[in-house]
């Protein structure tokens, strides 16, 4: 009788298994962020084509830049019918606006923003699989004081959210790591003449300049310290490490130049990398940037959470925050508070190639 | 005292210097801005977003032919007066008879449309485009200034002539003035006005375009870089004069002071908060502008 009720429950079991789920990507592929979201999509987009036939479909809306972008686009998703996860976005302020509903819904974000608050509001549902603004500003810091043996700091950052918090962290690193912030200036996103700001910089009796800018600016940034012969070694943001950014410069511009990031796919070093590599310029023409890598790990990991047979968000949640996860560019395991990233790597560039090779890796970073 | 002053002397002109370059570009956009506003009394408010499509169309252009940007000038300014020719007859010439408003709605429209169709075709990554005389630096002196800087004060100054004595001193440009201050009177004229608007239109693109290419290489060309030019365009015919050439010239030529010297000397953020505080002064004490012309009583 038992093994009939079993073969029932097997019975019925299987065609809700065969019945792919819907995985909703939300990510701002317009607007100012959609470089970096179109990157996270493509990694989830490309976790789902790997994953086994019929375990999932994936489900791109743009959220563009708007906060309420995101929250109505949640919303229509939910009303086709539940989810077991979302991929959301990476842009801090569209991830706020969401997690209010992802509570009352108990459904798990999925995402790849580096905004540092995210994981500090307590809410259980939110899973971060890049290093937070303060793991990454950490490391920053750290490599310029640590290897580099720099003391005397200037920071350019930008006049946008997150350059502002990226900048009170790395102010904060300093004087963790007894160095001191001899110049710290923002500049707003269209500024083009880039000398005057340098020049002060360069005049203030610092002996390293931190960028923390986004792509645009970084690259301006660093062409004119070429062209204007400034010889302060450069640490930048993540910004630089996406191959897009690095393609705007000529490698001698580059020669000596580093940068903090999550990963840096195109400079290979493993064979899992270097497969995925290979995957994602057959699958999208392009090379990839860390954000791709971190929402591929991240999607590959609650893929293989639902082919171990969880369907609703509970349970997905339960197992993100239980189990750990061997990515691709990392290992991931939550911290209690969803952030799953714990390593942050410097790149450096050789005057050669656009290619950066990895000069340093910070693993299990904790800033307090 | 004395020994350190012609040291500040050098930084002060190599400001001056630097700014001078990005004041030119500035200089040209606002004309294009302004050539738009005196034919037909609304603002072009994609004038940006046509900046932003000549650099993309220098970085496209570079692409199947990899030669100088000197060479790719002339090709990206024409295929831009084909495209001024088409966004008239999208942006102006349906709302011809409608009040400017819907003009200006639609020349908002249709930037926005341009921004997103970039975004799709080319992606949000920035793009570097040609230079006119390519990398490096020239000295004079003690001051340098990047051959993209120096192409782009060339190119700019050419122009800027060429579009003086272009309205100025030729029929063509007696006949746009004369549409521009009283259509009604100059149709009664036989004056073809239609024709004229669109040609306008055609040469406000070509300025347009040639700004892309020239800022395409030193600063790069993304979707949305035509939001900040049109907000410089817009303040520099305001600070020079609603609808005088010369006002414009000399609004975007201040802006760049502020950019560029006053950021040297204090930091951008208090460069920009200085320039809008001026802006508004100016509008007290002198509200019609540096160079008030007709246009600006009528509007």
């Amino acid at each position: 009788m038992r093994l009939l009720a079993a073969l029932m429950l097997a019975l019925v079991a299987i065609p809700a298994a065969a019945d792919p789920v819907r995985l909703p990507i939300l990510v701002p592929v317009t607007g100012f962020l959609s470089l970096e979201g179109t990157s996270q999509r493509n990694g989830a987009l490309l976790a789902l084509k790997q994953a086994p036939a019929g375990l999932a479909v994936g489900e791109v809306v743009d959220t563009a830049t708007a906060p309420e972008n995101a929250v109505n686009a949640l919303l229509r998703v939910l009303d086709q019918g539940p989810v077991p996860a979302i991929v959301a976005p990476m842009l801090g302020t569209q991830m706020l606006a969401l997690m209010p509903t992802a509570l009352e819904e108990k459904l798990p974000l999925i995402t790849v923003s580096g905004t540092a608050s995210l994981t500090e509001q307590g809410n259980p549902w939110v899973f971060r699989f890049f290093p937070s603004d303060r793991l990454a500003k950490e490391a920053h810091v750290r490599y310029a004081v640590e290897q580099l043996g720099k003391r005397k700091l200037a920071l350019i950052y930008q006049t946008t959210a997150y350059g502002q918090s990226g900048a009170a962290y790395i102010a904060a690193a300093a004087k963790r790591h007894g160095a001191s912030l001899v110049f710290s200036e923002g500049i707003d996103t269209d500024v083009k003449d880039l000398a005057p700001i340098l020049g002060r910089a360069a005049g203030s009796g610092a002996d390293v300049l931190l960028l923390h800018l986004h792509a645009g600016s970084t690259a301006l940034a660093i062409r004119q310290v070429a062209a204007l012969g400034i010889t302060l070694p450069v640490v930048a943001g993540s910004a630089l490490h996406q191959p897009a950014t690095a393609a705007l410069l000529d490698p001698k511009e580059l020669k000596g130049v580093c940068a903090e990031s999550g990963a840096s796919p195109v400079s290979g070093g493993s064979p899992r990398l270097d497969r995925f590599l290979a995957d994602y310029r057959a699958a999208f023409g392009a090379d990839p940037d860390a954000y791709a890598l971190a929402q591929y790990d991240g999607t590959q990991m609650l893929l293989d959470i639902l082919a171990k047979g969880a369907r609703t968000g509970e349970q997905v949640q339960a197992a993100l925050a239980a189990d750990p996860w061997d990515g691709v560019a990392m290992h991931y395991a939550s911290d209690g508070h969803g952030d799953m990233a714990h390593s942050v790597v410097i790149l450096c560039y050789d005057g050669l190639t656009r290619v950066p090779k990895i000069v340093q890796r910070y693993d299990g970073l904790d800033a307090g | 005292m004395t020994g350190s002053m012609p040291a500040e002397l050098t930084v002060l002109a190599q400001l001056l210097l630097n700014g001078l370059a990005l004041g030119a570009a500035y200089a040209l956009v606002a004309l294009g801005f302004v050539l738009i506003l005196n034919a037909t009394g609304a603002i072009n408010f994609a004038q940006g977003d046509m900046v932003m499509l000549g650099g993309y169309a220098a970085v496209a252009l570079a692409r199947v032919l990899p030669v100088s940007g000197l060479v790719l000038l002339p090709l990206v300014m024409l295929a831009m007066a084909g495209f001024g020719l088409l966004f008239s007859l999208l942006a102006w010439r349906p709302f011809r008879q409608r009040p400017p408003i819907f003009g200006l709605l639609a020349t908002v429209a249709l930037g926005l449309t341009l921004q997103e169709a970039m975004n799709a075709v080319e992606g949000a990554a920035p793009q570097a485009g040609p230079t006119l005389f390519g990398p490096g630096e020239i000295r004079f002196g003690p001051l340098g200034l990047s051959r993209a800087s120096l192409g782009i004060l060339i190119a700019c100054l050419g122009l800027g002539l060429a579009q003086a004595w272009l309205l100025g001193r030729t029929q063509f440009g007696r006949r746009l003035r004369a549409s521009a201050q009283d259509p009604v009177t100059a149709r009664a004229l036989g004056i073809p006005v239609d024709r004229l608007i669109a040609a306008s239109f055609m040469l406000a693109a070509a300025l347009a375009g040639a700004v892309g290419l020239l800022l395409s290489g030193p600063y790069f060309v993304t979707p949305t870089a035509g939001n900040d030019l049109i907000l410089r365009a817009y303040i520099a015919v305001t600070i020079g004069g609603w609808g005088s050439l010369k006002g414009a010239v000399a609004g975007a030529l201040l802006i760049a002071l502020f950019e560029s010297v006053v950021a040297g000397y204090a930091s951008s953020t208090v460069a920009t908060a200085a320039l809008y505080g001026a802006v508004l002064l100016l509008l007290v004490v002198r509200p019609a502008g540096l160079f008030p012309a007709p246009l600006g009583r009528r509007a």
